[in-house]
């Protein structure tokens, strides 16, 4: 017996050191430790010995089954790690070849500057309102200063519908329609499409404005200016602030048209900004008292100012387009850019 | 509004250059468009001196000349006839550029050198119309000096952007008391003295007013005697510098002083007018009248006219009459300076497509008080330039109240409004500089008279805007506002509407807008049935094009049309979606319905790149799987595919309405075969619609999150064959209605007809995943629950395991 195990275990030893690949050493394992292995098998036999034999026989199965393993573990483990070396040496991809992924989808230009521009107004506290496109002339001109027959309705022109109602030709009778529904405080932007029947390389018979309108106690222009010196800079990610310059609307006294920086030239002076430095963004004012007037708001109490851009001016500026038509052609190759 | 740099200088004295003014006038809020240098670049078009001037040797029409440009004798060939040797004429020497980008080269005509270009006033832009070379006044200036120069041409044009409420500032006068009273300093006197030597006017001429309501004033001088003649240079020039075309010397004066101070006025041939006699009233309905521009125009009683004794003469502030212009012969003239009501001159002249340089002032309001200042100072000129002699006095009726009411103004509430804090006397010389009239009251507010021509200010706020504007709007300091919180989040709609579009992007969707007015056929184009609600279409009373003259009840026509035009650029691989308004009639008297819509729609091959798996074309499921995956992220409920209600405009064989319980949400389906031709679609294109509204309305906000079992699961597959007249979805339903909660998932993973497969039927092939929230499950559980799904499934469905 004792012989036995020594040949066996002298004999598992060499054939474990000539063994070189995992699955060889996997087999000499099955053939040695496996269920109807050769020491399995000598083990069985451990029964056969007298109980005097038994603890001595017993401890050198014990001993030679532990050096047999322990020599199987190392050399599958030195093997399992050449094999490894060797995946690694040998194989190899072409990196270069495309990535496997689905189209990446796009938000049309007009959706990201509003969600971008009604993100940083609501970092400001402004929340989003909403009214109809095809609206009552009452709101439209009339609440807002615009007096039938008067000139100032020949800077917007307008499409008519059935029933004395109009396409609106700007946000602004969301400013109506959200005062006559609430109290001040009010802090709103509305972002909407608007229409006005006028088309050129620079005019669109449809596009898209954000106006802005804020009513509080003791509000005043220079409040208009800072939010917008805020607002400004955070969309165009510069520092520059922003320049009013005297202006009318109907619906504001004192009225400002805002100019920018030139985003472009930095206000050095190019084409786009016509050499000026500046590039106007923005119609801005004080709420008139008449508009106050016709949404039952007292005028000594409180005071506001409003805003509105063209989005299209702005995505333009953003990202650097020159021709308004191509927002509106819908052409992937321009859109997937975004 | 035009005017030139050397004009404002004739009103106000300013030490700023051209482009310091244009910044200053932009900043009070007169907005200068663009600045345009007279003369720019023409340094090389200079006086000179025809010295020799023989024919052409091989043109007849030609002539070569030796002309001194006070340096040397160059040659030129010319082919005007309009001058002899000694002239003094205008030479465009080689390297100038005339306008219109015209370079004047050396250049060989029929065989003989020139070495620059004798010029017209039409190629340096002076006239419009010329005939012959520009001869000059010998006296003009020394040779060589450049013509601009030497004309006195050389001067700045401003073109002013102009506010509609700045009536005051369509006028020289108007824009340069704006910069007087911005720069603090006075208005420089001006007008020449007119000297009355004739009759009486009374005795001459009769004015009576019929509408004082429209023409609350009126006033006319009559001069006779004249000679209608060209206007001096000095004329030609400074009209020519605005813009306006030269006609004679007294339509000129009209022109020169409507320009100057804003006054339109007109000139009547007296000996014209029957009776001469002049009556204001109103037209009567149906009269027929030719204005200057020789078109007869019908009248109705709304619009004002001025007649004679017998019949209209002009349309009262908009256009004169044919039947009294100024003609050569003419010698005696009626001159009329008034006031016409704005609304009505702004009616005539929108019904008429009459815009004028008289209507554009009457309808916003011109200065009542300069009616008789304008009269006489054109009155004088016409003298001056025409000879004649003006009758003594002048008529100037004046039945209109002019009183202005004095305005309560608070400097307080300037300063407040604003966010300045000027001082009180800062605040009141800023509205005295601009000729307002003020008195303080005890209360410590202030009583303002603003001056006639500022129309524009009526109110306090008015007068607060004009403290900003003229203390400049840039000294007001920027500060951020002190506000009340107020609690507010997107309304529901609005996060559903972004999240919609989120959803969509991520399905690899590009969004597309189109213009939300459509063609009237539109509908028609969609095959959708005579009753179909979306052929109600809201009709633009004025659309710009027959393409765009409806509102949109449906989003797909236009998804259809970027479609077919990005597949003609061979974008051939396409996921576009709309989320926009449609519109509908109003039911009622109420407001029209403006619902979102969504629209998406499929074609081309799957995914792009095709170099590691085959390109495979998109088809019904994919279009399936995106609404799909929309209504679970908006955990829709009882979302059933309903292929027996489908849409006129898909292929009745490959679509389905979708419904959420009860409601029918949407549609989904392969586009009909004619509608794909009616848009000109060569491909195949799968198309999705939803109702957004019920989106919103269906969307449960509160999802039911279950933790995942801990325990391994056991999948089974089973394959079967199954009649084609079973739905695919009955077999999952029909395991699904087991109801045993070890059921984890079930999923169809094969569907297959064909070699092997008898007709009519298809081999379908699912896969059950058996987990348990509670234990690991037993071989033999797992065995007798998967043999209860197959008897079921044998028993419920025609279907043979295979």
């Amino acid at each position: 017996m004792r012989e036995q195990l020594e040949q066996l275990r002298n004999g598992a030893l060499q054939a474990i050191e000539t063994a070189t690949t995992v699955e060889k050493l996997q087999e000499i394992r099955i053939t040695l430790l496996g269920r109807k292995g050769e020491l399995t098998g000598l083990m069985k036999g451990l029964g056969s010995l007298t109980a005097e034999e038994r603890p001595a026989i017993g401890q050198l199965v014990n001993s030679v089954r532990d050096e047999i393993e322990g020599a199987l573990g190392a050399a599958l483990a030195s093997a399992q790690e050449n094999l490894m070396a060797e995946r690694i040496r040998s194989e190899r991809i072409d990196i270069s070849l495309p990535g496997r992924r689905p189209v990446r989808g796009t938000k049309h230009p007009i959706s990201l500057v509003i969600e971008e521009v009604s993100a940083i107004f609501a970092g400001l506290g402004f929340s989003v309102a909403e009214g109809p496109e095809i609206e009552h002339d009452w709101y439209n001109f009339e609440a807002l200063n615009f007096p039938p027959e008067h000139p100032a309705r020949d800077m917007q022109d307008t499409f008519f519908v059935e029933n004395s109602m109009l396409l609106r030709t700007h946000t602004s009778p969301v400013q109506i329609r959200t005062m006559l529904k609430q109290k001040p405080p009010v802090r709103i932007i509305a972002p909407g499409t608007v229409y006005r029947c006028d088309s050129d390389a620079t005019h669109s018979p449809m596009f898209h404005q954000i106006e802005g309108l804020m009513v509080d106690t003791g509000v005043t222009f220079g409040d208009l200016k800072g939010i917008l010196t805020v607002f400004t800079n955070q969309l165009f990610g510069q520092k520059t602030g922003v320049r009013l310059r005297p202006s009318y609307f109907p619906f504001t006294e004192p009225s400002a048209e805002v100019d920018i920086a030139c985003v472009i030239c930095g206000g050095k002076g190019c084409r786009v900004c016509k050499n000026s430095g500046w590039l106007e963004i923005l119609g801005a004012g004080m709420v008139d008292p008449e508009v106050y007037r016709h949404v039952q708001y007292d005028a000594e109490q409180i005071s506001g100012f409003a805003f509105g851009m063209g989005i299209e001016r702005i995505a333009m500026l953003k990202y650097g387009i020159s021709d308004m038509r191509l927002l509106f052609e819908n052409d992937v190759r321009f859109l997937r850019q975004f | 509004m035009n005017v030139t740099y050397n004009w404002l200088k004739e009103f106000v004295d300013f030490s700023e250059t051209p482009d310091e003014l244009a910044a200053l006038l932009t900043m009070l809020g007169l907005e200068v468009d663009s600045m345009v240098r007279l003369g720019e670049g023409l340094d090389d078009v200079v006086v000179a001196r025809v010295e020799e001037k023989r024919q052409h040797p091989n043109a007849d029409k030609l002539s070569l000349c030796k002309v001194n440009n006070g340096k040397e004798i160059v040659d030129v060939v010319c082919g005007a006839q309009n001058f002899s040797e000694g002239a003094t004429v205008a030479l465009a020497q080689i390297g100038a550029v005339l306008p219109g980008d015209f370079k004047i080269k050396r250049s060989k005509i029929r065989g003989e050198e020139s070495c620059g270009m004798l010029c017209s006033d039409k190629e340096l832009g002076l006239a419009e119309e010329s005939a012959g070379i520009m001869v000059l006044d010998a006296e003009l200036a020394p040779l060589g000096t450049p013509i601009f120069t030497a004309l006195g041409l050389k001067d700045t044009l401003f073109e002013i952007g102009l506010t509609p409420n700045r009536s005051d500032c369509l006028s020289v006068i108007g824009i340069a008391r704006d910069l007087a009273a911005k720069l603090g300093v006075q208005l420089k006197p001006f007008g020449i003295p007119l000297s009355e030597s004739g009759e009486p006017v009374e005795s001459s001429i009769k004015v009576t007013i019929d509408t004082p309501e429209l023409c609350p004033r009126y006033a006319a001088r009559y001069i006779s005697g004249c000679t209608i003649a060209p206007s001096p240079e000095w004329l030609v020039k400074r009209l020519t510098s605005i813009g306006i075309r030269s006609i004679n010397n007294v339509v000129d004066v009209t022109n020169l002083i409507m320009m100057e101070l804003g006054q339109p006025l007109h000139a009547f041939d007296c000996d014209r007018l029957s009776g001469k006699q002049i009556i204001v009233r109103t037209a009567r309905e149906g009269e027929l009248f030719t204005t200057l521009d020789t078109q007869q125009r019908t009248l109705l009683a709304s619009d004002l006219v001025i007649c004679d004794a017998e019949r209209p003469v002009a349309l009262a502030g908009v256009m004169g009459g044919l039947n009294s212009e100024i003609e050569e012969t003419t010698t005696a003239i009626l001159l009329e300076s008034a006031f016409f009501k704005p609304a009505a001159i702004r009616k005539t002249a929108k019904r008429l497509g009459l815009h004028t340089e008289s209507s554009h002032r009457f309808e916003r309001g011109i200065d009542i008080d300069s009616v008789t200042r304008a009269l006489d100072r054109a009155a004088a000129l016409i003298v001056e330039l025409a000879g004649g002699t003006a009758a003594r006095g002048a008529i100037d009726l004046y039945p209109g109240n002019s009183e202005r009411t004095p305005i309560i103004f608070r400097p307080e509430r300037a300063n407040g409004l604003i966010g300045i804090t000027l001082d009180r006397s800062e605040i009141l010389d800023i509205l005295v500089r601009l000729q307002c009239l003020i008195s303080e009251n005890p209360d410590g507010s202030v009583s303002v008279i603003p001056p006639h021509y500022r129309l524009d200010i009526e109110r306090e706020i008015d007068l607060i805007e004009e403290v900003a504007r003229l203390n400049g709007y840039d000294k007001i300091p920027e500060t951020m506002p002190i506000a009340r919180v107020v609690s507010d989040r997107p309304s529901r709609h609005q996060e559903i509407e972004r999240l919609v579009r989120e959803l969509l992007v991520q399905n690899s969707m590009t969004e597309i807008i189109n213009f939300s007015f459509t063609a009237p056929d539109a509908a028609g184009k969609l095959l959708l049935s005579e009753d179909d609600p979306r052929r109600v279409a809201i009709k633009l009373a004025n659309p710009l094009v027959d393409e765009h003259s409806v509102m949109r009840t449906t989003l797909l026509p236009g998804l259809l049309e970027t479609t077919a035009r990005n597949m003609n650029f061979r974008s051939l691989d396409l996921k576009l979606f709309e989320m926009r308004r449609v519109y509908f009639p109003a039911a009622g008297d109420g407001m029209p319905h403006e619902p979102l819509s969504v629209v998406g729609a499929i074609s081309g091959s799957r995914d792009g790149d095709g170099w590691s798996r085959p390109q495979e074309p998109v088809d019904f499921y994919d279009a399936k799987g995106i609404v799909e995956s929309l209504l679970e992220a908006l955990d829709i409920g009882g979302v059933s595919w309903n292929s027996n209600q489908v849409e006129s405009y898909y292929h009745p064989g490959k679509s389905c309405a979708v419904f959420a319980g009860r409601e029918c949400i949407g549609s989904v389906g392969e586009l009909h075969p004619a509608v794909q031709k009616n848009f000109g679609i060569e491909k195949a294109v799968y198309c999705f619609e939803l109702d957004f509204e019920k989106l919103v309305k269906l969307s449960r906000t509160k999802k039911n999150i279950t933790a995942p079992s801990r325990f391994p699961d056991s999948s089974r597959d089973i394959a079967m064959l199954v009649p084609e007249s079973v739905a695919a979805s009955k077999i999952l339903e029909c395991v699904k209605s087991e109801k045993a909660k070890e059921i984890e998932q079930v999923q169809i993973f094969d569907v297959y007809c064909g070699k092997g497969v008898p007709e009519g039927q298809r081999s379908i092939a699912i896969r059950i995943r058996y987990r348990s929230f509670e234990r690991t499950l037993a071989e033999e559980e797992i065995v007798a629950l998967h043999n209860r799904v197959v008897t079921n499934l044998v028993n419920k469905l025609p279907v043979t395991v295979r």
